[in-house]
């Protein structure tokens, strides 16, 4: 009992992290009706973004979060744009086929550009440890991610809830011919939706970065763990977002614990599916 | 004009039947090889165009039935000394089988969520037999089958499974399940409505997707010899149907066919370079996508405007 606290305790704390990985996706899910397989490659793609500016700049990997995360959402207003309002509202295959085919292409561009090698992002706290007692300790890192998660799931709740724009994002999913009406320009608002959901994955892929080691091909690993979460969550809840990251991640890393580290990925899967099972429309779901 | 067109078109797959079926006869071993790959390529995209293109199943899980297939012939071959076509048989069975398992999750969801449901599985499975001593772990495993089988008689499997395939698609169309899953795809609600079965419907394909996939992943290891995790349940197969029949054109049956034909000559030239090749065929998919969503054959058959090979009752 005693050495099952410290994968629960952890599992806590990266419960945060998993919440920002899922929420952009889940958002996106509700909004645009797209399932966005490039999603975790977009992480990716700014761990690694932020890796090149870290290494040229030799600055601290905080930085980035003021650099490169104001970029990612661009990336992904482009993303939106160019690519996905494109085939919206044809069919349902069409946009993800171009989420997939996305996803394929930055996974060996990432490949192409920065090798196959472990990759991380160095902070000087990386690999402290607050000591609280003989069975437990509580990684740095794993804290400021879940305080991170923490901060970006309440300012994206308030964002929907009180700005305008969240409440035009919120009115074109709900009704699109409506919120036309009211002169909000629907694939705009779409685009502006992908270009946030872009930035918190990127704060999640430099969270990501700082706490374990990425490879090009990582993003549809978190792409699981993005919508495991989603789907435990249901769609369009916040609270539930952050409950279900915390779920996943301590069914993870008990599985790990009990199994062996090669199975930790597995057992999350398992759970997802033992959820779609019993609950398919996830337990916080309204929808 | 349309009516020469669509005539010609029946000439022409013949023709193509006829020179696949006399290639072991007058090719050269190279060509052969060729003409082996594009069989088994026919019969996993059409397999995989009857989900996407005729029921509307955006299905990436089909690696799972390649790398299942596979694995059962050399685990067949090598721990039990059973013949190569007796592990092609029980190979196919363990897709259906799976299939089965799978489709007890997978239409539990619908539209958006069920692609990347059915992408855990063959990351699932990449993972298990990475991790699994009984498969040799990631190393992967030689198919040893107790008597050789030759290049001829795998030759041969592999065209009878290719347009085994294509004669299934096109009959199973002509039936009233063709027209049931077509009303499904184009609206299922409707569908429902007026009486198709759209459950059962979806399952039956899926689950003959599964078998045909299995059977053209078995032959492809029992002539690839070396079957290993990562290449016989990576998401790469998922890029290449996709590629096949994207730039063929999505729910025709002769799209395939010519995507085959162009994936296959590609690929001899992309072999090399995996990743480029990763990038250029998903490059050219969504290109096609956004510029000509038909694909090939259904943007000529808008051009010419003739009817296509694809079973319409009027």
């Amino acid at each position: 009992m005693q050495d099952l606290i410290q994968p629960i305790i952890n599992g806590i704390l990266l419960g945060g992290l998993y919440a920002v990985i899922a929420i952009g996706l889940s958002t996106i899910m509700g909004i645009v009706k797209v399932m966005n397989f490039a999603h975790g490659d977009m992480m990716i793609l700014c761990s690694y973004l932020s890796l090149a500016f870290v290494t040229f700049l030799g600055v601290s990997p905080f930085l980035a979060f003021f650099v490169i995360i104001p970029l990612m959402y661009f990336i992904g207003y482009a993303y939106q744009r160019f690519l996905l309002n494109r085939v919206l509202g044809l069919e349902m295959d069409p946009p993800l086929i171009v989420a997939f085919g996305v996803s394929i292409i930055l996974q060996n561009v990432l490949l192409l550009a920065f090798t196959p090698d472990a990759r991380t992002l160095m902070t000087s706290i990386g690999l402290q440890t607050i000591t609280v007692s003989r069975h437990l300790q509580i990684p740095v890192n794993y804290l400021i991610d879940f305080l991170i998660g923490l901060a970006v799931i309440v300012c994206l709740y308030y964002f929907f809830q009180k700005s305008f724009l969240g409440r035009a994002i919120r009115a074109a999913s709900d009704d699109e011919m409506a919120a036309k009406l009211m002169g909000v320009n629907s694939k705009v608002t779409y685009a502006r939706a992908m270009g946030i959901a872009t930035m918190t994955a990127g704060i999640a892929g430099i969270l990501v970065g700082m706490t374990f080691t990425f490879y090009p091909f990582t993003g549809s690993q978190y792409l699981f763990v993005a919508f495991g979460v989603a789907i435990i969550a249901g769609l369009g809840s916040m609270r539930g977002t952050f409950v279900a990251g915390i779920t996943l991640a301590v069914a993870q890393l008990l599985g790990g614990h009990f199994l062996g580290p090669g199975y930790q990925m597995i057992s999350g899967h398992m759970v997802l599916l033992i959820v779609l099972l019993v609950k398919p429309k996830g337990i916080f779901g309204t929808v | 004009m349309s009516k020469i067109i669509h005539k010609s078109s029946w000439y022409l797959l013949a023709l193509v039947l006829v020179v696949l079926g006399t290639a072991p006869a007058w090719a050269s071993q190279y060509l052969v090889f060729f003409c082996l790959l594009c069989c088994v390529y026919l019969a996993m995209s059409q397999a995989w165009n009857l989900l996407i293109g005729f029921s509307g199943l955006f299905s990436l899980g089909q690696p799972v039935f390649i790398g299942l297939a596979g694995y059962t012939v050399a685990v067949s071959t090598n721990y039990f000394g059973l013949s190569a076509w007796t592990g092609l048989l029980l190979g196919a069975l363990v897709c259906l089988l799976f299939a089965l398992f799978m489709s007890l999750f997978i239409f539990r969801v619908t539209g958006i969520y069920y692609g990347i449901i059915t992408l855990i599985f063959p990351e699932s499975l990449l993972l298990l037999f990475s991790n699994w001593e009984y498969v040799k772990y990631a190393q992967g495993m030689f198919i040893k089958p107790p008597h050789t089988v030759s290049i001829t008689e795998i030759y041969y499997a592999a065209f009878f499974i290719g347009f085994g395939a294509l004669a299934l698609v096109y009959f199973i169309l002509r039936s009233n399940v063709g027209l049931g899953l077509m009303a499904m795809r184009d609206n299922e609600d409707v569908a429902s409505t007026m009486g198709v079965e759209t459950f059962r419907l979806k399952v039956y394909c899926f689950l003959l997707s599964a078998l045909v996939t299995g059977f053209a992943g078995g032959i492809y290891y029992i002539f690839l010899v070396f079957i290993q995790p990562q290449e016989a349940f990576s998401i790469a197969w998922s890029v290449k149907l996709i590629f096949i029949v994207i730039i063929g054109g999505i729910g025709t049956i002769e799209g395939p066919i010519v995507g085959t034909f162009i994936y296959v000559f590609l690929s001899q030239y992309l072999a090399d370079y995996f990743s480029v090749s990763m990038i250029i065929l998903g490059a050219i998919a969504i290109a096609v996508i956004l510029l000509a969503p038909k694909g090939i054959t259904g943007t000529l058959q808008e051009k010419l405007k003739f009817r296509s090979l694809l079973p319409r009752r009027e």
